[in-house]
């Protein structure tokens, strides 16, 4: 579903976050530092704080519904992937490396547009999980009249 | 119990860009960014509804959202849980937000694309602190700090500003006593002011401070940009986040010429290359326009909300100050007597040097050695003066011997002459040096000049 160019996208380094609800219809989110796209672009792990709300996670546990925001902060080209929660496991220590590169990538890009990047150092953003997501739809997100058009 | 949203107002300046998470009926998740949060009370927030996406048609059938906002002093994240009640399309919070957007539009060329249309009003049930977006205390943040320790807007600095406006003895004097007192007892040094132009909605700048190009007589219309907008308007604008501001709407550029739309002439960012802060303040006597004051920083939180006020009261001084020292130039040039036809020194002519001054009679525009020095009433002004000399060979003039003259064809109401005459003598000293009007008292000055001058009239 998610082809090489999306994927390439996707794994460069973004401003990434996800969004849940629970049983009531309410809303949830947290940040997401790194993602990676796996079985043919079928799935995507997402790699998340264990310090984020454990609202998060119930909802991922009780009804699987989730949204993953990807924006690209130079140029705002945005993405939304919607999908269905799969598995949630302790990040491994090669996972962890994976996404801290990652991570790197997006606070370049924040320092591109005059946002310091060390501006994060006092986040709480390791260790984390990795959270496996199967992908269902795909959105372009990037802001302007057609934003929310599906994406192939 | 307070939610404690009044203390979040960093937050809302748009610097950060906000998240916003929704969720549709069936109950599919959304996360989005989103462009403009604004504070509205302790209890309400506005987010900006500009195109009907997914977020705003979930917000249509479930009302419950979550908003998370990043504080740009101490990084702090925080977690806003709303409820949307009602969209605004008027009122003191719609224009506040369709100002700033506006404006960032105008300078993409986005207008008509790029505008608000409506003010979504949502209460805020809790904040809560976003545990992975842990911050600085705020007393050890850089910009915190520095605020604290170096406060800007104060009334010490209001006070010695008012007293340098109040020595200034001409409207030269006044504009400068302005810019180098924003400079100097607030800090800012990059700023402008811009007075009414000649052609009707638009502005001239008559003076700037902190440019390498001092680009006296640039025009803004109004509507363009931010300050065509704070014209517009008549209202001060202040934007922070400029440049996130600028990509989120050339992003919008780029969506909208994929769809066939094409832009509106570019209008290019006034002042500082990547300005962050900008601040536009309309100069309005009892209604009327008379200028704007534009401050820019390359910091992206420069002017805060609580200076709002004394923003609004600095216009309003400054205002007074310009009109009334425009209404005493023009009572004093009236009084002045002609000047006596004095004979012109011999022009210098450093080491032979010549320029070529041409006049082109059907557009009104005067050039020198090729380039383009000024046109309309100004330029009419700089011919008569030119060939006069070159005729009479008299060097002083007086603003009444202008005003009075038909072949200028003044305005008979509010001619500005004096405003005009400061536009020109700033222009010569950019762009031609050699000539140069010197004042010599009250509505008298004197052209002089550094080289031998070629007149040439074209139609």
């Amino acid at each position: 579903m998610l082809d090489q160019t999306l994927t390439e996208f996707l794994e460069q380094g973004l401003a990434i976050h996800i969004g849940t609800r629970d049983a009531r219809l309410r809303p949830n989110g947290c940040v997401v530092t790194a993602i990676r796209v796996e079985d043919q672009g079928r799935h995507l792990v997402a790699f998340i704080p264990k310090a984020v709300t454990p609202a998060v996670f119930d909802d991922l546990r009780s009804n699987g519904q989730a949204a993953l925001s990807f924006t690209r902060p130079s140029d705002d080209k945005a993405v939304q992937v919607k999908g269905e929660f799969v598995s949630l496991d302790d990040a491994s220590e090669a996972d962890e490396q994976f996404a801290r590169t990652q991570w790197d990538g997006f606070l370049k890009q924040l320092d591109l547009i005059g946002l310091p990047g060390k501006a994060t150092n006092t986040w709480t953003l390791w260790p984390s999980v990795a959270v496996r997501i199967k992908v269902t739809a795909l959105f372009s997100q990037t802001p302007g009249p057609d934003a929310g058009a599906v994406l192939r | 119990m307070s939610l404690g949203l009044e203390t979040l107002t960093p937050c809302f300046q748009g610097i950060v860009p906000a998240m916003f998470f929704t969720c549709a009926k069936d109950g599919t998740p959304n996360a989005a960014f989103l462009s403009h949060v604004d504070y509205v009370d302790p209890t309400h927030v506005a987010l900006s509804f500009q195109f009907f996406n997914k977020s705003r048609r979930n917000i249509a059938e479930n009302p419950h959202a979550l908003v998370r906002v990043i504080d740009p002093d101490t990084h702090q994240g925080y977690a806003l849980r709303v409820k949307y009640l009602r969209s605004e399309t008027s009122g003191p919070l719609f224009d506040r937000m369709f100002l700033r957007i506006e404006a960032i539009a105008s300078y993409s060329g986005l207008k008509g694309i790029f505008k608000l249309k409506a003010a979504d009003i949502y209460e805020v049930e809790s904040v809560e602190l976003v545990p992975e977006q842990t911050g600085v205390t705020e007393r050890w943040s850089p910009r915190s700090r520095a605020r604290q320790e170096n406060p800007v807007f104060t009334m010490k600095a209001l006070q010695e500003m008012s007293s340098r406006i109040n020595t200034a003895d001409s409207l030269d004097g006044l504009l400068e006593s302005i810019l180098s007192g924003l400079k100097e007892h607030f800090g800012f040094s990059h700023s402008m002011i811009l007075l009414a132009g000649e052609k009707p909605n638009t502005l001239v700048t008559i003076a700037s401070r902190g440019y390498p190009q001092g680009g006296a007589g640039a025009e803004v219309e109004f509507g363009d940009g931010i300050i065509g907008v704070v014209a517009e308007a008549q209202k001060p604008i202040r934007i922070s986040g400029l440049l996130r501001g600028m990509l989120h709407a050339r992003a919008v550029a780029m969506r909208a010429i994929e769809s066939g739309w094409s832009p509106d002439r570019q209008v290019p960012l006034p002042g500082l290359e990547n300005p962050e802060s900008q601040l536009g303040v309309p100069l309005v006597v009892r209604g009327e326009l008379i200028g704007v004051l534009c401050i820019e920083s390359e910091t992206p939180y420069r002017f805060h909300e609580d200076d709002k006020t004394t923003i609004e009261m600095l216009g309003s001084h400054l205002a007074v100050a310009v009109q009334n020292m425009q209404l005493r130039e023009t009572e004093d040039a009236m009084q002045t007597p002609r000047a006596e036809p004095a004979a012109a020194p011999p022009a210098p002519g450093r080491n032979g040097s010549r320029r070529e001054v041409t006049y082109y009679r059907g557009e009104e525009v005067l050039m020198i050695d090729g380039e383009y020095l000024i046109r309309s009433l100004p330029a009419r002004i700089l011919w008569k003066l030119l060939t006069t000399k070159k005729k009479d060979g008299r060097c002083e003039f007086t603003n009444r011997e202008l005003r009075l003259d038909k072949s200028l064809n003044l305005p008979d109401y509010k001619d500005n002459l004096e405003t005009r005459l400061l536009l020109l003598r700033r222009r010569l000293e950019e762009k031609g040096p050699d000539i140069r009007m010197v004042p010599k008292g009250r509505g008298r000055f004197a052209l002089e000049l550094g080289c031998e001058i070629e007149l040439v009239e074209k139609a």
